[in-house]
């Protein structure tokens, strides 16, 4: 079924990535995430000195600043703050630079749907850049289902947004899932008798939806989201490819 | 980061040589068990990493691996996998801007303050690093070093851990004798990445280093903190080495040689 | 984390200094057994009150206790001009607030970033979920609207300020009624007689989504605390929302935190969650 967005036939396609790294000078890792339109600059520095006042004693100390594209900082950029910091904890080994600051700043450059998925990916390359010590990496995906077909629509522009019914943001690892967690021995099996896939790191699911269309959306995101580390190991891949050249002459 | 030792015999069968292509692991990724030359009875896809208990092998870990409880080894940084047959050695080469102190690096730092007992040091990392005024060579109670704020000095990370400052010295503990280390006096310094001052350091490497002193002299530091020290005999030309060298990190030999030989010629 | 307290003979402390001293610990030694230090079990839930119009100035109020959480939520309805994105609607601007009285964990000042987060998340589960039809708050398409303030303020603060504040704001919203005002050229009238049948309305949800809080207390395992209270909320590593409609649709799915969850653990969190909404919609009726 065609899309709003006309660049694209099928409804599981992404928008084309784009990134860089290392473009600022004065932070210790920087990047830059595209999906198609949306775009997000995301720079870290430290471990760096941190206040008193935010000092743990036995790990790092992980501040998310999210700026969005006009105006000052509100609400909605609060959630975002959160959703990042929360995510990210577990995956940082902040006990390794203990009585530090680890500062994030996250800034929307350009919006056309998804900019929390789009926010993940540049943070997670931003820290990769900062060589900060990670357990894993993740990537993130965002799906909308259509109000009026009930179609499942990978990674929306901000046009098809206005058509959703509900909306769902995913954030996957890169580790295996672990070998036994509580639940597992039920599969969730959805209707086409498929299993679902994936340990989910992170989800905010909003708008109506039922609970199979919840699992459509999971598995939808989950296929995405295998897209979305495949690229980010190229970027990186080249990115020591080109530091290293000297060496391969 | 220690090594970590596994207790067992040196395994050193596949003598041949690391792939000529770079191995870019990410964070998460796992050591496959097949490339860390243990022995083992899976097939070559196989990614948990099961150490044969019968035979275990000598691993020596160095900087970006980390043991998992389940002993597999993960990565936690993004970088190029190096591997070196003799004592089975592993460790990711990264690069990054931001300095962590290990203790034997050698570093340069500026004089930021002065307590009765200590000069604090800038050396890039989160807390001020602390050098003991009688850590130089003949150094006493009453005849000290003086230092001025500002000053730089080319120091070595004698104690560093996550916990505490680190800890410098000018002066090797065991001669008495500074080694090459002390004051910088004149000249000019600047930050590149680690990763480059790392290149910097390995004459192997360090091609922009080697064409620069084709055209005229000049002295150098380099200190694992990414701050470089240069001084020649004209403005003119300490500026143009610090540009080349701060342009070099991305190119390859040949880029390298034509960017100095530009530059050489604009002057 | 050492367990000193438990095991070694010659240096025993209390449990309450044991609690204090390594609260994540001694959480777990309770979890193992299956049971909460405050007599729960890992899946019970907090007994919960629910009242309706508790403030008389306010157009729709109530109050909510969840265990040791209280909270208010007064509903005020001021005439205002619409936006100009939609000229024949309304708007319900919700915040909570979490003020030093609630819990000496919060400090005065401007909101803090918890407060921030809820009042955004109920504002979301509003809008998304399409909770009200809007256009019934419009007084004369691009003149006059209504505009419901839902100031939600936390007398005591016991965790789980989501689910508690979320269930206020329904309620509240349900208790709503307003006086039928008179537009003439460019003046709105609102009689201010005693409310009748005839010179009042009351609002129509399109639903009621209400939440349903879990929080993931350890990897990788993923042991689930239904309905966290404070200190539970201060050891766990992630929690899973669920919210549900009166259909048992999902009005929002919101993981965050640490420990990768499977579609599994998902799927048994939206289940219990449906039994839990069912159980609170009693109270609503």
């Amino acid at each position: 079924m065609a899309r709003l967005d006309k660049s694209r036939t099928s409804s599981h396609q992404l928008r084309p990535f784009f990134t860089s790294q290392n473009l600022l000078n004065r932070a210790d890792g920087s990047a830059q995430f595209d999906f198609g339109g949306t775009s997000v600059l995301c720079s870290v520095v430290g471990p760096a000195e941190v206040k008193i006042r935010d000092e743990k004693l036995d790990k790092a100390t992980l501040e998310v600043l999210a700026r969005p594209l006009v105006g000052v900082p509100g609400v909605k950029d609060k959630t975002i703050e959160q959703n990042i910091r929360e995510t990210l904890e577990p995956l940082v080994l902040s006990g390794l630079h203990p009585r530090t600051l680890l500062q994030i700043v996250v800034q929307t450059m350009q919006d056309d749907g998804c900019v929390q998925s789009t926010a993940f990916n540049a943070t997670m390359l931003a820290l990769i850049d900062a060589g900060v010590p990670l357990n894993s990496i993740l990537g993130s995906v965002t799906c909308m289902i259509d109000r009026k077909t009930n179609q499942v629509l990978l990674d929306p522009t901000r046009e098809e947004l206005a058509q959703a019914k509900s909306t769902h943001v995913f954030v996957f690892d890169n580790k295996a899932p672990p070998a036994q967690s509580k639940g597992d021995e039920d599969d969730v099996v959805m209707e086409d008798g498929d299993r679902v896939e994936g340990h989910v790191l992170f989800c905010e699911s909003t708008g109506v939806f039922t609970e199979a269309e919840y699992f459509e959306c999971y598995q939808v995101c989950y296929k995405g989201v295998q897209t979305v580390h495949g690229f980010l190991r190229t970027a990186v891949q080249k990115k020591f490819e080109k530091e290293h050249q000297q060496l391969q002459d | 980061m220690a090594p970590k030792n596994k207790k067992g015999q040196a395994d050193a069968a596949d003598e041949s040589t690391s792939a000529p292509t770079l191995r870019v692991i990410l964070p998460g990724d796992q050591l496959p068990p097949h490339e860390a030359n243990l022995p083992t009875g899976q097939d070559e896809d196989a990614v948990s990493m099961m150490i044969d208990q019968r035979a275990p092998p000598t691993i020596k870990l160095g900087p970006g691996l980390t043991p998992m409880d389940d002993d597999t080894i993960i990565s936690v940084k993004a970088g190029v996998l190096n591997h070196t047959d003799i004592g089975n050695r592993w460790w990711v080469e990264s690069n990054q801007r931001r300095y962590v102190a290990a203790p034997g690096e050698s570093v340069i730092g500026i004089v930021t303050g002065k307590t009765g007992e200590h000069y604090k040091m800038d050396i890039g990392t989160a807390q001020p690093a602390l050098l003991p005024v009688l850590a130089f060579e003949n150094a006493t109670k009453k005849n000290r070093p003086n230092f001025n704020i500002g000053d730089l000095l080319y120091c070595r990370v004698a104690m560093a851990n996550k916990d505490m400052e680190a800890e410098l010295d000018c002066v090797n503990p065991t001669t008495g004798k500074s080694d090459g280390f002390g004051e910088l006096k004149g000249g000019f310094a600047f930050k590149v990445s680690l990763g480059l001052a790392r290149r910097l350091l390995d004459p192997r490497q360090a091609v922009v280093l080697r064409e620069l002193g084709k055209h005229f002299p000049f002295e150098t530091a380099v200190g694992m903190n990414g701050k470089v020290w240069i001084n020649s005999a004209s403005t003119a030309h300490t500026i143009l080495i610090a540009n080349a060298i701060k342009n070099s990190e991305f190119l390859s030999t040949a880029q390298c040689q034509s960017m100095v030989k530009k530059m050489v010629e604009r002057i | 984390m050492t367990s000193v307290a438990a095991t070694s003979s010659t240096f025993t402390f209390s449990a309450a200094a044991f609690q204090r001293l390594h609260p994540a610990e001694y959480f777990r030694k309770f979890v193992s057994q299956g049971v909460r230090p405050d007599g729960r079990l890992l899946s019970g839930f907090r007994p919960t009150t629910v009242h309706k119009s508790v403030v008389s100035t306010a157009n729709g109020s109530s109050m909510v206790r969840v265990g040791g959480t209280t909270v208010v939520c007064g509903i005020k309805a001021e005439v205002a001009e619409p936006t100009l994105e939609a000229q024949d609607k309304g708007y319900i601007v919700p915040n909570v607030e979490l003020s030093p009285m609630c819990s000496s964990a919060f400090k005065a000042g401007p909101p803090s970033e918890q407060a921030q987060v809820v009042s955004d998340a109920i504002d979301r589960i509003l809008k998304d979920s399409d909770v009200v039809d809007l256009e019934q708050l419009c007084i004369e398409k691009g003149r006059a609207v209504w505009a419901l303030w839902a100031d939600v303020v936390c007398i005591s603060y016991d965790g789980n300020i989501l689910d508690a504040a979320l269930l206020a704001v329904m309620t509240a919203l349900t208790n709503v009624r307003l006086r039928k005002p008179t537009y003439d050229e460019g003046v709105v009238t609102v009689s201010g007689e005693a409310l009748t049948e005839e010179n009042s309305f009351s609002l129509t949800l399109t639903r009621t989504p209400l939440s349903t809080t879990f929080a993931i207390f350890d990897t990788p395992n993923n042991t689930l605390l239904a309905d966290p209270n404070s200190a539970e909320e201060n050891v766990s590593l992630g929690r899973i929302t669920v919210t549900l409609d009166e259909k048992n649709q999902l009005c929002g799915v919101h993981k965050v935190g640490s420990g990768s969850c499977s579609p599994a653990l998902i799927k048994s969190c939206i289940e219990r969650a449906k039994e839990r909404t069912q159980e609170l919609r009693s109270l609503l009726a």
